[in-house]
């Protein structure tokens, strides 16, 4: 298996740089198929999330979906392009949950690149990414930082 | 309905309010989560997370993993899970989560366990019948080694909200 085949050729540690702004290619509705079956895979009690009778009279006419959902498939969005040579996601900070987001919303995804810094290993660098998420309506639904331990083509773009 | 069982039904209710929240105490989370397999590779499909650490066994193998690597937001989505009922499940929406850090790769077959130290209660300053708490999450493998922290805050209803001012004419 040559590792380096598997994953992209441009998003190596090398191809980011401070001010870099992307829009990442594909969106993703929300549905009861990420809202509901994440929301008690991962046993999340509140049932504003999985009682469609509980919420259809509340402000938002039906369940909301859950913000770790949201963030997690707007940060899911993103990964090929940011995330699919790392190594390791080494944290997450200032996250924020801007807009609610019910089954049949769209969520796209955009990133900015905040930081560059070497690490402590000579075959990777850490960036930091500031990850957005906007609805089908331009709203913002979620922004959040992340950095990410990604591999400098240098070492690994041909192995 | 013709039975009387739910005219002699009493409410077992879940989560807390404000008011149950005391700043330093620290509560370990229910039932603890064994994350399979399925779990992770369903969960990095269905959020398009496409980093082959998380989908190929023989590729994490070869970055010096013993399996494929449990999606770190998975694992952060499986903690604060655990933490709902205790923390959040009836007292309003999510405000943020901050300082997060994934100590430890997780793996399949690994069990996680959850706890919370409550580090801030304060009353909202714009809305007096709600507060916001802030706690200190922990996410625990079975050896008890940290793999996971954050902090989140989030909008707790009072459970006796002041008395609303009359407006004067």
């Amino acid at each position: 298996m040559k590792i380096s085949a598997l994953t992209g050729k441009h998003n190596y540690f090398e191809d980011f740089e401070v001010g870099l702004v992307i829009r990442h290619a594909r969106g993703k509705t929300i549905e009861g198929l990420e809202n509901v079956l994440i929301t008690n895979l991962v046993m999340n009690t509140a049932q504003s999330h999985f009682n469609e009778h509980a919420m259809r009279n509340s402000p938002y006419g039906g369940r909301l979906s859950y913000g770790g959902v949201n963030f997690s498939v707007a940060m899911g969005l993103t990964m090929q392009d940011c995330g699919e040579n790392a190594l390791a996601e080494l944290g997450m900070d200032n996250i924020r949950l801007t807009h609610p987001v019910v089954h049949g919303d769209t969520i796209y995804a955009y990133s900015e690149v905040l930081r560059i810094e070497d690490a402590d290993r000579e075959d990777a660098g850490i960036v930091t990414f500031r990850h957005y998420g906007v609805n089908q309506d331009d709203k913002l639904v979620f922004q959040g930082d992340r950095r990410m331990l990604i591999k400098r083509r240098s070492y690994w773009g041909e192995r | 309905m013709a039975e009387d069982f739910r005219a002699r039904a009493r409410l077992w209710p879940k989560g807390r309010l404000f008011e149950d929240f005391e700043v330093g105490e620290v509560r370990q989370h229910h039932w603890g989560r064994t994350i399979a397999l399925s779990d992770t590779l369903l969960f990095t499909t269905l959020t398009l997370s496409f980093n082959p650490l998380y989908s190929n066994r023989a590729f994490a193998e070869a970055h010096g993993h013993r399996d494929i690597v449990v999606n770190p937001l998975l694992v952060f989505n499986v903690v604060l899970g655990m933490s709902v009922e205790d923390n959040s499940e009836i007292g309003g929406p999510f405000v943020g989560v901050g300082a997060l850090t994934h100590h430890l790769p997780v793996y399949p077959g690994d069990t996680l366990t959850a706890r919370s130290t409550t580090r801030a209660a304060r009353l909202s300053a714009s809305n007096p019948a709600n507060g916001i708490v802030t706690w200190l999450t922990e996410g625990f493998n079975q050896r008890d080694e940290l793999v996971i922290d954050f902090e989140r805050s989030n909008i707790v209803r009072l459970r006796h909200p002041p008395a609303r001012k009359e407006a004067t004419a």
